[in-house]
């Protein structure tokens, strides 16, 4: 068994396999606790299959049809046209970070960055992609 | 520079032209006038200097050769508009949205050709890709073409996850993104000890091996090639041309350019000392490459199947140059570029135009279209690499490089043999225009008569390609000036 205080001694700062020991072994416990735990449950664990048990549940309320039917398109381009802007989003958090550091010059970016956005909004509204109605 | 900014800027003009224009001829105009500034823009950049001053912080360098590639880029795409607008318009409702796309990715390949930093290598090949994903499944309503988007989306996506994955990993092993820095050759140089078996980075060796393999995805080179035929045979033909021809030339500059900066004394020569010969990996790849292509188009008995696997097989040719990576590589790959991207972008206009795809279609084009089949046929030569055209001397070139590194005849060898295989389906198209009779006589082979205009612009086409084959110093006397 390999001592912990020897695992630290052993790493050194540049990148060799034996650097990557503690990762190994942090890896093996994780895999194994989830392997474990689902294997035990699975043997001691009661097994009781009735017809309500095998339903999917879906919040209580009884399920109905199939998943895959088609679906209008309408509601599809509203929600990746949400997750467009609301991924742009992402991008502010790094530059709130670094707002001072990057000072007028890295303002005037993200000005440019929000602008390039502004432009693809007036497009996708010229396009008529939001209207709801046909 | 300019040209990065322009185009992308013009990418959104033609975006706002769809909703403001309404007239749906000018928007070839429009897009022809656009390329024609980025053109100029990038043309005075070489002479003078970039009009606009923007520090990218070493990501980006500008040279001679970056610069003159984004001139060939432009010059065939303005070629490919020319030549193909007119099917453009045809292929569904959204031509200025196709030539928003088409602008998009020009943007692309500008950044691939001044990329100095595996970041904007990555930014990059985005930029190039995302574009094509949608303009393979731009025929809504064709089934072929939307498994063709899919297709090409899922792979491509899982390829660029495997080129991050390799950044991740040289990153981790050298410290840094940037393209010429990278140790351990340059440590060794400001008297660091030398890189041995101990202290080399296996990060290092495994990243670039992840991006070596993603950038062989995009270029198609065998066993990576797999996508290619599906997605060039499903998108639509005016779209697999651009495809085919000016994208593959940008994937092959990006690829030059990683292999000549990690060559220079870094992790391609270095890595022998642990068994990866980067000569011998790349070799392997050509030889996969030239032999999956020619001998897949052997058997075709579609045209534009035909082409999809001979554009493998090109690459093949192409990926001499990241093996022998010394000048004669660089110049052979920018003649290369022209080339083929124009003989493409040439034999797909003609191929759009057609009823049938398959050889037979071909048929009597000779006797109904004298000029088109002359056209045709000197394309056809020209990617065989026969004398006088202008892809001869892009094979020469590519094969004098090898010459160059010496010890490699053998691959050189190779390289002569699976051209000779080429020939064969390249003849065969010719065979049938000029040699077998078309079967219906008064319908002809062409959806519709061809105006004069294309006629000459293809014949004009035709006879650059011939000049290049003669004058090949014609084009690499711009590198140098």
């Amino acid at each position: 068994m390999y001592h912990l205080t020897n695992i630290l001694d052993a790493t050194p700062t540049v990148n060799t396999a034996g650097g990557y020991l503690p990762i190994i072994i942090q890896l093996v416990f994780a895999v194994g606790f989830v392997a474990s735990t689902l294997l035990i449950s699975n043997f001691l664990g009661p097994k009781r299959i009735s017809k309500e048990k095998l339903e999917p549940f879906a919040s209580g309320i009884p399920s109905h049809g199939e998943a895959r039917q088609p679906l209008a398109i309408k509601y599809f381009l509203v929600a990746i046209l949400f997750v467009l802007f609301d991924v742009e989003v992402i991008f502010f958090y790094p530059y709130a970070v670094n707002f001072k550091s990057l000072g007028w010059t890295g303002f005037g970016e993200v000005l440019l960055f929000v602008a390039f956005f502004l432009i693809g909004f007036f497009y996708i509204v010229k396009k008529k992609a939001l209207i709801w109605e046909d | 520079m300019n040209a990065i900014i322009l185009s992308a800027v013009l990418g959104v003009v033609m975006m706002f032209s769809s909703v403001l224009v309404s007239n749906q001829k000018a928007y070839k105009g429009i897009a022809l006038v656009g390329l024609l500034i980025i053109l100029i823009a990038n043309i005075n950049e070489t002479y003078n200097g970039p009009i606009f001053e923007i520090n990218t912080y070493n990501m980006l360098a500008f040279d001679g050769f970056s610069l003159f590639f984004n001139t060939i880029a432009i010059v065939c795409t303005g070629v490919y508009f020319i030549l193909t607008s007119k099917q453009i318009e045809k292929v569904g409702g959204h031509t200025a949205e196709y030539f928003t796309l088409i602008f998009f990715v020009l943007c692309g390949a500008t950044i691939l050709s001044a990329y100095n930093n595996l970041l904007m290598l990555f930014i990059g090949i985005e930029i190039l890709t995302i574009p094509l994903y949608i303009l393979t499944g731009s025929k809504k309503k064709d089934l072929k073409s939307n498994e063709a988007a899919l297709k090409y989306f899922l792979m491509g996506s899982f390829s660029t996850g495997l080129m991050l994955m390799g950044i991740a990993l040289i990153y981790g092993g050298t410290g840094t993104f940037a393209l010429e820095k990278i140790i351990p050759a340059a440590a060794s140089a400001q008297g660091a000890p030398a890189v041995t078996a101990q202290t080399l980075s296996f990060l290092e060796v495994g990243g670039m091996l992840l991006v070596t393999f993603s950038l062989a995805f995009k270029v198609s080179a065998a066993p990576f090639h797999f996508w290619l035929p599906d997605v060039y045979y499903g998108a639509p033909s005016v779209f697999t041309s651009f495809m085919a021809s000016v994208v593959k030339a940008a994937a092959f500059v990006a690829f030059l350019k990683l292999f000549i900066a990690r060559a220079a004394g870094t992790s391609v020569d270095v890595s022998k000392i642990i068994g990866v010969d980067w000569k011998m990996i790349v070799a392997i790849l050509i030889i996969c490459t030239l032999l999956v292509g020619n001998i897949s188009a052997v058997r075709q008995q579609n045209v534009k199947r035909m082409l999809a696997y001979s554009s493998i097989a090109q690459a093949g040719f192409m990926l001499f140059a990241i093996f022998s990576l010394n000048e004669m590589a660089k110049e052979g790959i920018l003649l290369y570029a022209v080339a083929y991207s124009l003989a493409t972008i040439g034999i797909f206009a003609i191929l759009s135009r057609m009823k049938d795809y398959t050889f037979a279609g071909y048929n009597g084009l000779a006797k109904s279209n004298p000029a088109l089949a002359f056209a045709n046929t000197v394309f056809l030569l020209s990617l065989a690499g026969i004398p006088l055209t202008a892809g001869f001397f892009a094979k020469y070139y590519m094969l004098a490089s090898v010459m160059q590194t010496g010890h490699y005849m053998w691959l050189v060898i190779v390289g002569v043999l699976f051209a000779a295989v080429s020939a064969d389906y390249y003849f065969r198209v010719i065979q049938s225009m000029y040699f077998k009779n078309s079967e219906s006589e008064n319908e002809g082979q062409l959806e519709e008569n061809p105006s004069n205009i294309f006629k000459i612009t293809v014949v004009a086409l035709a006879i650059v390609i011939i000049l290049v084959g003669v004058f090949p110093n014609s084009v690499l006397y711009w590198l140098y000036n």
